[in-house]
């Protein structure tokens, strides 16, 4: 879609909006049902950034609504103060019980999460009404009655509300521009890799689930002084969630517009049901049917669809031979060793991993020379892969020790790893296939500093560099493909820019030659040798044994979890293990 | 059209624009010459649908004994009720709608405190007089609202005053010496026990056990469990209808019968209540009530009568409170002589108004000055046996005979 | 102490009702990975059927369940069959927000249909009891914790003693070798998620007579069987009785001895703790994936 056509739109909608109250003063009940829908809009596009851009779905997220709602009301009461002036400080609290519950769950993935944020939402239903020294218990609380007269009925309500909405919503298009932004959207689509492109995902979602909080505080403290009266079953409403959920479904979860063209969509439908529909009882069926049927049948939402169903049919080649082809020098940065050594570069220990009884990976020590191209080959089921997991820190617990650089690097994170440079790509391509190659190239993160979280997301030198390294390995002029519309050999080129990016002392690369067109399959290995000179140390895990004996040395072989042969190309080459090896695999 | 999510936009802003001029044109009512149209939302259903459903059959006898002779000012009144399914965020959104959208004339009250808290700031937000039949809670009337009236003879911890004032009564050697005190988690049942639970104490009893129950509570048994262990002479409890049945089941299923069974509000819906715990178990039970059906009270009778016929069922104090309210509301009308909403509280402050209750009137606060009465179920009927001077009977069932 | 066996004795009374509940809802997570939220509305929709049919035709709302069973199974797998299968393979959060959809479909059908009201089936016994020696056991919750028992037994009897039971167990165990040695592992789904709501058939039938509901309670019975499984270890039926048992006890002990309006934090509290101290549960195989080590 253009751009431009939906801004000038957004503000003709937003000029209206303002301009609707000094038109038609004395409709208090449309002032009240617009200023409800903002509401919703306004949880619905804080809730993106959790459960759309980072894909964690919170399905109470209300539970921020009440926190607000009732830092307003409890501190209002006994400082006397104003419970507007209280709005900023309902969303930090809205915020540290954020930080303190998702420290707690979001190490978390799947359905842990989901039901944690419903178990918290009934549980501060259950406390307010248990601890009525602080809270007054379910006889709620009463606030003050606005001080404005009866005349200017919710105006002031209405473009508080309006307020709050355009600036969540500026808040939730900085983050996704942000390099911040991205990283949630990276791990939404994979989050095992994103870690191992160097993003910290445990903080980045934490952050995220935090960001998501604060506006929703706001906005519960205005809601309290709005509805004068406050309550635990009502501040702290399981349909109140299901509407903010359905809001952003209905819209596009993910999306930067959908959660407001849903909260309108959404809000609306409900009253009108309310009003038409046989009242309340009618909105509940309603809800749980748009649901399922949103879930079955739309789950991407509203306007993603849309924009699919118009985009142009845009096929693009297989392979780009003429770029891939094309030959250009690039530098392709790493960085210097700390200091300089003449030890192995990855050292692995009597490592140990077994799955139940099976033994993947049995007692294998095993070394990199600094700059060295060395292969790991073996039959299928050998546990290369495995190794690779227990290297890049994804192959869960595991014995024996892992040095890189001169550290012990076991029992770091997948994303420390990274930025002690050690980058791996995938046998099968993981690049997180809605973003553009370019956003997928400058994807990672080399180090991490808070500085990094606002830095615009494909910008200045970061984007030359990723630019640079699209046209090393040929592929300059698809930077603004969406990543899944690539060819499978295209693919294995971006994810190894994208490794590169990272300015790695060592990549582990994972079957590169697999599944690529033999045409590409020089340019790989031209690609490799070509970043090797420039001092990036390569393990290479592949099955195209013309190509590692040609490209490697020293090559390690790996048997049933063990290493069974190492040493230069031209040994193993004629090793009666290894034919053994690999001849045992046929005739099995 | 090449950009569809834009046109979603346009439709917004279409939507918008209509609404500009919904807003211009829309809306009007108030004053004239047509019916007087009177709002309320009723707990019709959920957790307070019992006296929910009594307080619409009140106001319906009411609205058409006024219609039926006259009118108010002169006018019809036309009533609108909603259901707010016992929910107080639906409610609130229930008197905005009837406040702001549909811009009744004049407001009654729902039942329950837990719903009448929230109701009734949305009416002292908007300025609307606030006449309730039911809210005795203690804490609505300390919030310094100018529009709120409360319809019944006194609030809650005043409730406890018939039962003690009845054991005090009792010769030295017959007073129940230990008492169990129950309660629903509602802002009007728990000051009512609270405040029964003082009073007995100082009257010498002696406490085995107490709990709040939250209003949703379902399995009475380690309740009735561990009032059971204390076999208590005297069990009070703060129950609003369910929690009442349910916890006399309960108690039947341990098999423990007091001395003195005392509930605040669930006996007092008639024929409902003696079917849900048999009619048998029902002997001997006390509560306090606004009402009796043998009142001397002007038009009460008549309510009586009324009630009977269309629905073929012993009249239940809810529906007098909120035939009372209506009662509270026409007086006030028709003595100012207009609906101007400030006039009518000013004038309910310095007033007493006759009701089916009896005598009516309130402090600043909107708080009434009067007292309740003892009730007790006696062979499957209720009967009143305090105070003297509304006693329909001499006899007081005690000790309560053991379940059937 | 009386007032302890007691406590005891009804807390292992319901703990046996909500194995039952509990087993379905983890049979169908340890199978397919999705957590059913809509269980808690299936309970409260066959216990309005049953309370119907009790009404009219006085028959025994808990010999009912010889009904309500085979027609929730029914039902299951229809569901399955047309509406859950498209959401496998998805992530969990969408088959979660599937059912949850489900659940309020079914809570707005009670409340347009039955009414927003509390209903309890009360069959000639409810107010009886038996009495051992100063413990008092309703014949309510006896009746229920015996037909809770009974059908947990067939359960348990049919995964282990027949082959469709196996492939079951062995599907929830190891997918990909299930299907090596011939499983099918779409029938597989389809009949342990019928085989999941039939004991939402049984235990909706008990529930009828053991406490009042109303169409909007399925929040609390969900939340108390989500507290269960997570306590057992989600997708282990082991874990769901021995789940079911501690947290029947738990209820009743803190309804008893602490305040009943603490009872229900206690399922709350355990969901929290549980993902935070011991995500896998007693028995269960790691819920909480973690993505760092």
């Amino acid at each position: 879609m253009n751009p431009r056509v939906a801004q000038t739109v957004a503000a003709v909608v937003l000029v209206a909006l303002i301009a609707f109250p000094f038109v038609a003063p004395t409709a208090t009940y449309e002032h009240t049902v617009l200023l409800l829908a903002f509401l919703v809009a306004i949880q619905a596009i804080s809730w993106n950034i959790i459960s759309g851009f980072a894909g964690y779905v919170s399905l109470g997220h209300s539970v921020f609504l009440g926190i607000g709602a009732y830092t307003a009301g409890i501190l209002s009461t006994r400082w006397n103060v104003h419970p507007l002036a209280l709005a900023p400080l309902a969303g930090v609290v809205a915020v540290v019980v954020a930080l303190l519950v998702g420290s707690v769950v979001l190490r978390a993935k799947g359905p842990a999460f989901v039901i944690i944020t419903i178990a918290m939402l009934l549980l501060f239903q259950v406390l307010t009404i248990n601890l009525p020294e602080l809270t007054n218990g379910s006889d709620g609380i009463t606030l003050e009655l606005p001080a404005w007269g009866r005349d200017v009925g919710n105006i002031p309500f209405y473009f508080m509300f309006l307020g709050l909405m355009v600036v969540t919503f500026g808040f939730s298009a900085w983050i996704r521009r942000t390099k911040f932004g991205t990283g949630l959207v990276a791990i939404r689509e994979d989050e095992g890799k994103a870690a191992a492109i160097g993003i910290p995902t445990t903080l980045y979602k934490n952050l995220a689930y935090a960001a998501s909080a604060f506006f929703i505080g706001v906005a519960g403290a205005v809601y309290a002084y709005f509805l004068t009266f406050l309550n635990p079953l009502g501040a702290f409403n399981i349909l109140t969630s299901v509407t903010i959920v359905l809001a952003a479904l209905v819209g596009g979860r993910g999306t930067l517009w959908g959660p407001v063209v849903g909260a309108f969509i959404v809000s609306f439908a409900s009253e009108a049901a309310t009003v038409y529909g046989g009242g309340s009882q009618s909105r509940l069926l309603l809800f749980g049917l748009a649901l399922v049927i949103i879930v079955l049948f739309l789950p991407d939402g509203l306007l993603p669809t849309l924009q699919r169903r118009l985009a142009k049919r845009r096929e693009v080649e297989y392979t780009d031979h003429a770029g891939a082809m094309d030959h250009r020098p690039a530098e392709v940065g790493t960085r210097e060793p700390i200091k300089p050594q003449p030890g192995p570069l990855l050292e692995l220990r009597d490592v140990h991993k077994a799955f139940g009884g099976l033994k993947a990976v049995n007692g294998v020590d095993l070394a990199v020379p600094a700059g060295s191209i060395t292969a790991l080959i073996g039959p299928n089921g050998s546990g290369k892969t495995t190794l690779f997991n227990l290297i890049t820190g994804t192959g869960g617990t595991h014995t024996g020790e892992i040095w890189f650089d001169g550290h012990r690097i076991d029992g770091l994170s997948p994303w420390l790893r990274a930025h002690h440079g050690l980058g791996r790509t995938f046998q099968v391509t993981r690049l997180f296939k809605s973003m553009t190659v370019l956003e997928n190239v400058v994807a990672p993160l080399e180090s991490f500093s808070p500085r990094v979280l606002a830095s615009g997301a494909v910008a200045g030198h970061e984007a030359d560099r990723a630019r640079d390294l699209l046209s090393f390995v040929g592929l300059g002029r698809f930077e603004n493909e969406r990543a899944g519309a690539l060819s499978y050999g295209q693919q294995k080129l971006v994810e190894l820019a994208q490794v590169l990016m990272l300015e790695p002392r060592m990549v582990l690369l994972d079957e590169p030659a697999g599944g690529v067109n033999p045409g590409l399959v020089d340019r790989m290995a031209g690609i490799i040798r070509a970043a090797n000179r420039q001092g990036v140390t390569f393990l290479v895990v592949e099955h195209n044994i013309p190509m590692v004996l040609d490209l490697c040395d020293p090559v390690f072989v790996l048997a049933r979890g063990e290493v069974i042969a190492s040493g230069p190309p031209g040994v193993i080459r004629h090793d009666p293990a290894v034919l053994d090896a690999y001849l045992g695999e046929v005739t099995a | 059209m090449r950009d569809k999510p834009a046109r979603v936009r346009l439709t917004a802003l279409v939507a918008a624009v209509a609404m500009l001029v919904a807003g211009c044109t829309g809306s009007n009512q108030g004053g004239g010459s047509g019916p007087i149209v009177i709002g309320t939302s009723l707990p019709l259903t959920g957790q307070f649908s019992q006296p929910g459903g009594e307080a619409k059959r009140g106001y319906e006898i009411w609205r058409d004994k006024v219609n039926g002779t006259g009118g108010l000012l002169g006018r019809q009144i036309d009533l609108r009720v909603t259901d707010d399914a016992s929910n107080q965020d639906t409610i609130i959104a229930d008197y905005t709608k009837l406040i702001t959208q549909d811009r009744v004339d004049l407001l009654l009250g729902s039942f329950s405190s837990l719903l009448n808290y929230a109701a009734s700031a949305v009416a002292e937000r908007n300025q609307m007089l606030y006449v309730e039949p039911a809210g005795g809670a203690p804490n609505m009337f300390t919030r310094g609202f100018k529009m709120l009236f409360f319809t019944q003879p006194a609030t809650a911890p005043h409730h406890a005053d018939g039962i003690t004032a009845w054991v005090k009564s009792l010769p030295e050697a017959q007073r129940p010496k230990t008492a169990a005190f129950i309660t629903q988690d509602d802002p009007f049942t728990r000051p009512a026990i609270d405040s029964l639970q003082k009073q007995l104490e100082e009257a010498g009893l002696r406490t085995t056990y107490t709990t709040i129950y939250p209003a949703n509570t379902t399995n009475f048994q380690p309740i009735a469990g561990a009032i059971a262990a204390g076999a208590p002479d005297l069990v009070a409890q703060g129950a609003q209808f369910e929690d009442g049945i349910g916890a006399v089941r309960a108690l039947q299923q341990v098999g423990f019968s007091p001395k003195v069974l005392f509930q605040t509000n669930a006996p007092g819906n008639g024929n409902q209540y003696s079917d849900g715990v048999g009619k048998a178990a029902t002997e001997g039970v006390f509560y306090s009530t606004s009402w009796s059906e043998n009142a001397k009270t002007p038009l009460n009778d008549e309510f009586a009568q009324e009630y009977r016929k269309r629905f073929n069922a012993p009249p239940t104090e809810d529906a007098a409170d909120a035939f009372a309210a209506g009662q509270v509301l026409q007086e006030a009308v028709t003595k100012v002589g207009r609906i101007d909403q400030v006039a009518l509280a000013d004038w309910l402050r310095g007033n007493e108004v006759q009701t089916i209750l009896g005598r009516l009137r309130w402090a600043a606060n909107g708080e009434p000055q009067g007292n309740f009465m003892l009730a007790q179920w006696q062979a499957g009927k209720v009967e009143v046996v305090a105070p003297k001077e509304a006693a329909t009977t001499e006899k007081v069932v005690f000790p309560k005979p053991a379940w059937p | 102490m009386t007032q302890a066996l007691q406590t005891i004795a009804l807390g292992l009374l319901i703990g046996g009702v909500y194995a039952l509940m509990a087993a379905g809802l983890t049979l169908v997570f340890g199978i397919m990975n999705i957590v059913n939220v809509a269980q808690g509305a299936f309970l409260v929709l066959i216990a309005m059927l049953t309370w119907k049919a009790w009404q009219l035709t006085g028959l025994d709302p808990i010999l009912l369940a010889l009904a309500t069973t085979p027609l929730m199974f029914g039902l299951g797998w229809l569901l399955y069959r047309l509406v859950v299968v498209r959401v496998r393979g998805t992530t969990p959060a969408m088959s979660m927000l599937l059912t949850f959809g489900i659940a309020l479909t079914i809570e707005g059908l009670l409340n347009l249909t039955a009414g927003n009201y509390f209903r309890s089936a009360t069959p000639s016994y409810f107010a009886q009891s038996f009495h051992i020696g100063s413990i008092v056991l309703p014949k309510a919750q006896v009746y229920g914790c015996l037909a809770a028992l009974l059908v947990l037994g067939l359960l348990y009897l049919v995964l282990n003693r027949t082959w469709t039971g196996r492939a079951i167990r062995a599907t929830a165990q190891n997918p990909s070798g299930a299907a090596l040695v011939g499983i099918s592992a779409s029938s597989v789904a389809a009949l342990s998620f019928a085989i999941g709501t039939a004991t939402a058939g049984t235990g909706g039938s008990i529930l009828s007579v053991l406490y009042p509901f109303f169409p909007a309670s399925h929040y609390e019975w969900i939340a108390r069987l989500l507290g269960i499984i997570v306590l057992g270890g989600m997708g282990s039926l082991r874990g769901a009785w021995v789940g079911a048992i501690i947290l029947g006890l738990a209820e009743t002990i803190t309804a008893t001895y602490g305040s009943p309006r603490w009872a229900t934090l206690v399922f709350y509290a355990v969901i929290l703790l549980v993902l935070l101290v011991r995500p896998h549960g007693l028995f269960g195989t790691r819920l909480r994936e973690d993505v760092a080590t």
